[in-house]
């Protein structure tokens, strides 16, 4: 038979003739690719056009030396990337040590660690950092009523690394705790039957099995702590860092070009190691190799070990719970640092003026919920489904925002949507987009991983049953896949409810966010009410939490524990 | 079942997929079938052989990258899996783990949107006819693997398809489970009568099931033919060789008389009626001699000497040694004769007619 030679294009062409004699999935992977392009690439477009373009149009790099040529720049970029090596750190290996004590260790009050892991998520971003105001602050607890230090500062670069080790290091625990957890303990019992000691295992197995999951978790903390705006405008003081020099630079100096030349800095950063965590370290887990373990391990019940790690575990996670509970407890006292009596005053205060950036933020979370839900899982089951031009793309687009600092989006949106075509500044839309493409990564991550699990061939049952692409996706997918549905949805709520750093570029005379009016209140030092006002919203995340987990437990769905 | 079955049309098929390295595979080449209306075809062939990609280019999972697919009159190259006329029966049975029994079943039906009270009918009918009446508010995970497997014929039977396609259907089933489930397929098939393309890599599946075995190596078909005809009469030495135990001896040509060819097996002459073959004195050609047709004595054709011996209860096992080949042996109902032992000096038996000279490629 002559050998006839097939390109590879006129190959993948006919893979994706699959998709073009299918109207309704055409249609769909073109709509949520055009979403994309608008909603994500078109404003880091614009921000990386504003950058490069002068007034006339031209290319330049004029912003980038205006921007370099201040020391004060210098030192930001100096700080952000000193600051993210050292919280992520010390954020590694505090994670690493909960995540040992967690899967390891035979210790009472466990299921703290998990608390501690979801309270960040639930609460304002910058709520450890208001607390530890409140505790070490000029007024605060320990330095001024313990301590009798007056004139404590608690501002700059110290404050802040500690609040951002104790917000990010869960995110390290839960990567490394869902690793080690996964480790057959049989490999390690093999190691001790040849010969080697607890110590030698842990150093010559566990250690080298863990090695890429220890550097995934500091970069993922890395990407988050570069991108943490709320922590440094609350408590960096002096010690600034990009992602807030960014919005300093764009909204208080008004100067936008040298705000998006520092953007772009940002954001080349956080992409740089997001292609590190993503495509260097994706496939590099020898963990999962193994598969599920074959039997539970047994728990170390070594009281030196106990002590020497357990415990520490235990206290630092009671006292990150003693910082949060100071947000409601500081909201019902007079005057924080002066007279602790009993008071209503702000939540009068908070109900009297400011009640509407209450309700803004809840409706147009639940706006933004449904549509983020579905979307995610559309997404999701085209990435892992299907075959098609661009697939690759849109799974790079749509998790990358996970990694794009919220400035950065923000300062995008604001310059994309401020003109025709799309005019959307001081408009509710504009926010209820931003939290969808915030918060939809989680959700394709979830569809992804719960799609993966599922054998193709129950959904090509239907599909040669006779259901179009719509039906089965809708009749047999989305069933198989409601626990990810459901865990999308309920994070993109909280994390809508939650977020700042994007949307306080978006924020109007209209629309208020609660986060926003809380970083203002603490601005001008009002903590009663900016505590009042986190009570409200950590309130309002539980409140529908539950409901959304009642209604979801009397369909028979089980949600496993959002990840952050 | 009330409607026709249909005839299957499988024209100059061919299938590349883009490989992972760059280099592209080329699952399927050039394979020609036709399939008339009620019968029961098999492909067969090893894993990787491509009967699996034609099966899912007919259900229309997949695009033929050259050729065509008919169903009946129509060419459905175009038409996406859910305007097919097929029903497929998976290797993994794809039974929708989120609903009944019933509602598995009922699927289709309620797609195609047929009345609930005919819906009700058909698939009570078709759970009987698979023997799972009054299983219909059981969950899936509920069933037993053979159980599972005859839901999944049975939500395929239902829809009364033109085509029914089985994608190695009994592979995840224990071997005595398998035989049972290979019968009741065969029966519940024979009493339907609709048009079946059945995928396996078991032989036993394919011969006790189909009317035609059609034996795939490598991407292209090998043979046609019924299980009679690929088992006596194979085409090729990878058919002899893949469809049971088979001997394939060189041999020479001492005569072409045109009607018949004499060949040398083993320094004895043999003579089969081949006509029109164009074989010269003196080629070598390969001849195909199955264990049960060769015999041992203690006198006879050629010496030769037991290599092993070895009782498997309905037959005895040899390999005896003639000169430096080896050649299998099965003597059946053992009982009745003489078992000889390794290292015995013995006779090897030829039984001519049930040679069979494997043809020249053309």
């Amino acid at each position: 038979m002559p050998e006839k030679k097939y390109s590879m294009w006129s190959l993948k062409w006919d893979e994706f003739h699959k998709i073009l004699r299918d109207p309704i999935l055409l249609s769909t992977i073109i709509l949520v690719a055009i979403s994309l392009l608008i909603f994500i690439v078109w404003p880091l477009y614009d921000v990386l056009k504003e950058s490069f373009l002068d007034g006339k149009g031209s290319l330049t790099l004029e912003y980038y030396f205006e921007a370099l040529s201040h020391q004060e720049n210098i030192d930001v970029l100096i700080n952000t990337v000193v600051l993210g090596l050292f919280v992520s750190f010390f954020s590694t290996a505090i994670g690493f040590i909960f995540a040992y004590v967690d899967a390891y260790l035979k210790i009472p009050f466990k299921r703290l660690f998990k608390l501690i892991a979801i309270l960040p998520i639930i609460s304002p971003p910058f709520a450890l950092a208001m607390s530890f105001i409140m505790l070490f602050g000029q007024q605060g607890f320990v330095s001024k009523v313990l301590l009798g230090i007056q004139n404590s500062n608690v501002y700059g670069f110290r404050g802040l690394a500690v609040v951002q080790i104790l917000t990010f290091f869960p995110i390290a625990y839960l990567v490394l705790a869902g690793l080690l957890k996964q480790i057959d303990p049989s490999m390690e019992e093999a190691a001790r039957n040849l010969g080697a000691s607890r110590w030698q295992t842990f150093r010559t197995v566990l250690l080298p099995l863990l090695k890429p999951g220890i550097a995934n978790s500091f970069l993922l903390v890395f990407i988050q702590t570069v991108a943490d705006f709320g922590n440094p405008m609350v408590i960096g003081g002096n010690f600034n860092t990009l992602a807030a020099q960014v919005y300093l630079q764009a909204m208080g100096n008004y100067n936008l070009k040298v705000g998006t030349a520092l953007a772009t800095i940002l954001l080349s950063l956080s992409i740089l190691m997001f292609v590190l965590q993503k495509y260097w370290l994706g496939n590099k887990s020898y963990v999962t190799l193994t598969g599920k373990p074959s039997r539970i391990r047994a728990m170390i019940t070594d009281k030196a070990i106990i002590a020497a790690i357990g415990i520490p575990c235990l206290l630092i996670s009671l006292f990150i719970l003693v910082l949060y509970a100071l947000i409601p407890f500081g909201s019902f006292v007079n005057l924080w640092g002066i007279d602790y009596t009993f008071t209503l005053r702000h939540y009068e205060y908070v109900w009297n003026l400011g009640a509407k950036p209450i309700w803004d933020t809840t409706e147009l979370s639940l706006i933004s919920m449904p549509i983020t839900g579905i979307l995610g899982m559309v997404i999701a089951y085209l990435i892992v489904r299907k075959r098609f031009f661009g697939r690759g793309m849109i799974e790079f687009v749509s998790l990358l925002s996970l990694a794009i600092p919220g400035t950065v989006i923000g300062m995008g949106y604001v310059l994309a949507y401020n003109e025709p075509p799309l005019v959307l500044t001081g408009t509710g839309i504009i926010i209820v987009l931003s939290f969808v493409f915030r918060s939809m990564p989680v959700g394709i991550r979830a569809g992804v991983a719960s799609l993966q699990q599922i054998d193709p061939a129950i959904e090509e049952a239907a599909y040669d049953l006779g259901a179009s692409s719509f039906k089965v996706f809708h009749s047999v997918t989305i069933p198989l896949i409601k626990s990810a549905f459901f865990s999308g949805l309920v994070y993109s709520f909280v994390r809508s409810m939650t977020a700042v750093s994007a949307v306080i570029f978006l924020v109007s005379a209209n629309v208020n966010l609660l986060t926003v009016a809380i970083m203002s209140q603490v601005d001008v030092g009002r903590l009663g009410v900016a505590a009042a006002y986190s009570t409200v919203l950590i309130a309002i995340v539980l409140i529908v939490v539950s409901i959304l987990l009642a209604i979801l437990s009397r369909m028979g769905v089980s949600i496993k524990s959002v990840e952050g | 079942m009330a409607k026709e079955s249909a005839s299957v049309r499988i024209e100059h098929l061919k299938k590349v997929y883009p490989g992972i390295d760059g280099k592209p595979v080329e699952a399927v080449k050039e394979v020609d079938l036709r399939i008339e209306p009620g019968q029961f075809i098999t492909l067969l062939g090893p894993s990787g052989c491509g009967k699996t990609t034609i099966l899912r280019m007919v259900a229309g999972f997949e695009i033929p990258t050259a050729g065509d697919i008919y169903i009946g009159d129509t060419r459905v190259n175009s038409l996406t899996p859910d305007k097919r006329d097929t029903a497929m029966v998976f290797q993994s049975y794809a039974l929708f783990p989120h609903l009944n029994l019933f509602d598995n079943v009922a699927y289709g039906l309620k797609i195609k949107k047929l009345p609930k009270d005919e819906i009700k009918r058909k698939v009570d009918n078709i759970m009987a006819m698979v023997g799972l009446e009054g299983f219909g508010n059981r969950a899936p995970n509920q069933l037993s693997g053979g159980q599972q497997q005859r839901v999944a014929l049975a939500r395929a039977l239902v829809m009364e398809p033109s085509v029914l396609l089985f994608d190695e259907p009994l592979s995840n089933l224990d071997a005595k489970l398998r035989v049972y489930m290979r019968n009741e397929i065969h029966k519940i098939q024979r009493k339907v009568g609709i048009t079946s393309i059945y995928v396996t890599h078991d032989q036993s599946e394919a011969m006790s099931l189909s009317d035609k075995v059609i034996i795939m190596n490598a991407g292209h078909v090998e043979q046609i033919g019924s299980p009679l005809e690929v088992y006596l009469t194979p085409a090729t030495e990878f058919v002899a060789d893949f469809i049971g135990i088979a001997n394939i001896l060189p041999c020479r040509v001492l005569e072409n008389t045109g009607s018949s060819v004499t060949v040398d097996v083993l320094g004895i002459p043999c003579t089969k009626a081949v006509t029109g073959s164009a074989l010269q004195v003196g080629e070598e050609v390969k001849i195909v001699a199955r264990p049960e047709s060769l015999g041992l004595g203690r006198e006879g054709d050629i010496p030769c000497k037991v290599v092993s011996s070895i009782f498997m209860g309905e037959s005895q096992d040899y390999v005896v040694a003639v000169g430096d080949r080896e050649i299998k042996v099965k003597v059946y109902n053992p009982m009745i004769h003489e078992t000889y032992h390794e290292g015995e000096e013995i006779f090897l038996n030829l039984q001519k007619d049930s040679l069979h000279l494997i043809p020249k490629k053309a």
